[in-house]
């Protein structure tokens, strides 16, 4: 139970800890993969991974700091993607201008959802997030002129990035996403961290551990609570421009639909919410499974092994639908860590060490 | 005129359905204050029994009701044993992400059986339809009201006259009293969960006949479940029933008046409105 | 002088009162006990006055403002602090963080803040603890936490619910000397407390409740002897 003072001291005085030098050195190495990895498939892997880790800590804020369960963040990633791509497309401006867009768009819709939403507590709160994101999901169906309703829009062709005529990146391989990716993770993380070391973090927490005694205690629920959620919906808005301008196409379904909600929760759930490490960890986890199920990565793994035949009907089962099957081990997933890991497979690691020493003591 | 009558019948008509879906939505939270994010998918189940009976047995949807019922109540009371009992304490975003992964689970589970394909039970009536006062009413979903009528009226019976229907009622108002009382809380929640689970299986087979029926479908009526349920007050088994009904005639009228497209947008807006100004639900009493 | 004023204040809750034209001050400085049974609507009293609901009628006075329907972290801004009955300590976050927030009520600075949240562990002599989640404490040293925690705001009237209750002899003494320490500082209390002995040692004055209405108000020697409060309330614990 007993947390070492002497170590939460060192965490809360100085920036400088193994920590920060561990996170140095990790970013290091991960800024120089791509001169080392020329495989686009490896790339993309990681690319992937890095959105979901900025999707989790955008959704931290406001969920795993300050317990307001949002699951409906699709509502800023797809405000983000949408304002981007028809920038774009309909006036050419630039997607990192339509990214800075997409930031003001995500920030007004959360504030209408925070003046609507906060005023009500634990499953009202679920419900009316869910329903402003299925309002915004409708409407970009709905207002074709604008979103190109349920066909979406698909992005051309990117502008150059240059500064002062020099031309930086043509985005012609996937290593500027890369960068992009990684430096957005950075960014989020950067955030999280400065908010945890912040009058900011003490008053979110404080609200998720209890309204009432925070209210009492001086702190303003409503004003934290909308700067919670318009920090996080800010942030997920930018992972929502990445997606778009990185796979150049938005439909309402897969940028705004229920799904995508519930995805970004997912990753705080599955990695250990409150925390910078678990969206870390819990993308980690998602990631590679649904791509692995995607491209039947698992399914030949599974033959490999020599469990299943190929060629016998359970095989022929197998490789026709594990592709398909990423949504249904989604939610075995969220089912096995409510029941089993309530604190995520972070805490349940955690757990698992400390009952073992435990054990040998 | 005739338009607006015409559009009201068929809210109505609609609506006695979607109070079928949120009744059983109330009971489940009334009894175990959770938020059952699974309950169209259950219903999605619904659909699919009848869909099959139907093509495999040769069973008209709504004689297979009747099969439908008592699989679908067992069903739920199946869920609840192994999966919701073990959240009942838990933090009520547990029992909604609890609820989201097994709704995941069973949409994903039907479309690696069935596919994603969108599949249409047709009956010999599916597109008949008759005329009443210049008003065409669809047959199968007139045959479906009736039916509708009927278990509502059961179930307003169970609940006021049966000793079971007392105790659920007993345990949803306080269920430390109803323990106290010697209530088996346990039990009511078991036959609360199987109850709501075939209130929603049979939603689902009653409009199969007149909607498409695919894996993805139960989001959709999840989320009407939850708006019916909060414009009538959770836990009200007469304002969920109240509730499908405004929900019914608003669609349809919102289908008319402005456009198919935005129909599903005026439900979520009227949600919000509700939520924002009487959260306590359109029936009940405002908060001290 | 008095730094609290309570005007005609009524509490409804759909046709019932908890609370009926309750009407009295608390002066500077002094500490005011709050008795009476169970359901005379004590905790509803420190709920209006302290913003957590408006009152239906009457007013609150607290330095000369109306404090009516002010959100309860003005009110904590403007200098009344409040405990709960019920102890509500931020139950995932260590001691020093809880008091922490208490005190950044009053500065941005984790810096100043961590501070004045050490001072107030030691006040309550828990700085051995700090580094613990508040979560795991036990109940007497939840409630040093909770009064650890208000007194980080700086208040200059703390109302304390019943911060005695569920303790044994010893950890009571303690928060009694804790209560006249305060006092001492210069800050005004208001306590509900059913330990009447305690309520009677530490109190100036004392306001008796029963179903929502002032009995009566005197000092402890005029309270104990009052007909009317043996009749209604000491009487059926004191004999």
């Amino acid at each position: 139970m007993a947390i070492n003072t002497k170590e939460n001291k060192a965490a809360g005085g100085s920036f400088i800890t193994t920590g920060t030098v561990l996170s140095l050195l990790a970013l290091l190495a991960l800024a120089s993969v791509p001169s080392v990895v020329s495989s686009p498939y490896t790339l993309h892997l990681m690319i992937l991974l890095f959105l979901s880790t900025i999707m989790g800590q955008s959704w931290n804020l406001i969920g795993g700091y300050t317990g307001q369960y949002s699951v409906g963040h699709a509502a800023y990633f797809g405000a983000g993607a949408y304002t981007t791509m028809i920038l774009l497309q309909h006036f050419q401006i630039a997607p990192w201008y339509g990214a800075l867009a997409g930031m003001g768009v995500a920030l007004v819709v959360g504030l209408v959802v925070g003046s609507i939403c906060f005023r009500l507590r634990g499953p009202y709160f679920v419900l009316a997030s869910i329903a402003v994101a299925e309002i915004l999901r409708l409407s970009a169906m709905n207002l074709k002129e604008i979103t190109n309703g349920a066909e979406g829009i698909l992005a051309t062709d990117l502008p150059p990035f240059s500064i002062g005529g020099t031309v930086i990146t043509d985005f012609s391989t996937k290593v500027p996403f890369y960068y992009i990716g990684l430096g957005l993770v950075v960014l989020t993380v950067v955030v999280t961290v400065a908010v945890q070391h912040s009058k900011l973090g003490y008053y979110f927490q404080a609200i998720r551990e209890d309204q009432d005694a925070a209210h009492s205690l001086g702190i303003n629920l409503s004003l934290y609570k909308n700067l919670a959620l318009g920090l996080s919906a800010v942030l997920t808005s930018l992972a929502g421009s990445f997606y778009a301008i990185y796979v150049g196409f938005v439909d309402p379904p897969t940028v705004l639909g229920l799904d995508i909600s519930v995805q970004i929760v997912l990753i705080c759930i599955i990695g250990g919410i409150g925390t910078i490490y678990g969206p870390v960890v819990g993308s980690l986890v998602l990631v590679p499974l649904s791509e692995g199920l995607r491209s039947n990565l698992i399914a030949s793994a599974i033959f490999e092994t020599g469990i299943v035949s190929e060629s016998s009907p359970v095989g022929n089962f197998l490789k026709e639908n594990l592709a398909h099957a990423h949504a249904l081990i989604y939610g075995i997933l969220v089912v096995v860590v409510i029941l089993f890991m309530p604190d995520g497979v972070l805490g349940f690691a955690k757990k698992l060490v400390s009952k073992r020493k435990g054990g040998r003591a | 005129m005739l338009v607006f009558s015409q559009s009201l019948i068929s809210g109505l008509l609609i609506g006695g359905v979607y109070a079928l879906i949120g009744i059983g939505l109330t009971i489940i939270f009334g009894v175990m204050r959770i938020i059952n994010f699974a309950h169209g998918d259950i219903m999605m189940i619904g659909m699919y029994l009848t869909y099959n009976l139907f093509t495999l047995a040769g069973i008209d949807p709504f004689v297979s009701v009747a099969i439908t019922i008592p699989i679908m109540f067992l069903f739920g009371a199946l869920l609840q044993k192994v999966f919701i009992n073990r959240v009942l304490n838990a933090l009520p975003q547990n029992q909604i992400l609890l609820t989201i992964g097994l709704g995941l689970i069973m949409s994903n589970t039907m479309m690696l059986i069935f596919t994603s394909d969108y599949q249409i039970l047709t009956t010999s009536y599916s597109s008949s339809s008759f005329r009443l006062f210049h008003i065409s009413i669809s047959q199968p979903l007139a045959i479906s009201f009736v039916i509708t009528a009927g278990i509502t009226a059961l179930l307003y019976w169970f609940f006021m006259k049966t000793d079971t229907g007392q105790a659920i009622r007993a345990t949803a108002q306080d269920r430390d009293a109803a323990q106290l009382m010697g209530i088996n809380v346990k039990r009511m929640s078991i036959i609360a969960f199987g109850l709501g689970s075939s209130l929603a299986g049979t939603a689902g087979a009653l409009i199969s006949p007149t909607y498409y029926i695919f894996p993805q479908i139960g989001s959709t009526f999840t989320l009407k479940a939850f708006v019916i349920t909060v414009l009538g007050g959770m836990g009200s088994i007469l304002g969920a029933t109240l509730g499908g009904i405004l929900i019914g005639v608003a669609e349809s009228m919102g289908a008319v008046y402005i456009s198919s497209g935005w129909k599903d947008v005026v439900v979520f807006v009227l949600f919000l409105l509700v939520l924002v100004f009487k959260p306590s639900g359109l029936l009940g009493k405002s908060r001290a | 002088m008095a730094i609290l004023e309570i005007k005609h204040v009524s509490k409804f809750f759909g046709g019932l009162a908890a609370n009926s034209d309750v009407s009295f001050e608390v002066a500077q400085g002094s500490i005011m006990g709050l008795i009476g049974p169970n359901g005379a609507g004590k905790t509803t009293l420190f709920n209006c006055i302290t913003g957590y609901y408006p009152p239906s009628r009457g007013d609150v006075i607290f330095k000369g403002n109306r404090m009516n329907g002010l959100q309860p972290d003005r009110v904590c801004k403007l200098g009344m602090a409040r405990t709960w009955q019920k102890v509500r300590p931020l139950a995932k976050m260590t001691v020093l963080d809880n008091v922490m927030v208490g005190a950044l009520c009053r500065t941005s600075s984790l810096k100043a803040a961590r501070e004045i949240a050490m001072e107030q562990l030691h006040v309550v002599r828990m700085e051995h603890k700090a580094g613990f989640l508040a979560g795991g404490l036990p109940i007497g040293e939840r409630k040093k936490l909770e009064m650890a925690r208000v007194l980080a705001t700086t208040p200059e009237l703390l109302l304390l619910d019943e911060v005695m209750g569920g303790l044994n002899q010893a950890e009571s003494e303690e928060i009694i000397n804790l209560i006249l320490d305060i006092k001492k500082r210069g800050v005004t209390q208001m306590v509900i407390e059913h330990d009447m002995k305690a309520i009677m040692r530490i109190s100036d004055r004392i306001v008796v409740l029963t179903s929502g209405e002032k009995l009566t108000e005197g000092t402890p020697e005029e309270v104990v002897t009052n007909q009317q409060v043996i009749d209604a309330y000491l009487g059926e614990s004191h004999t």
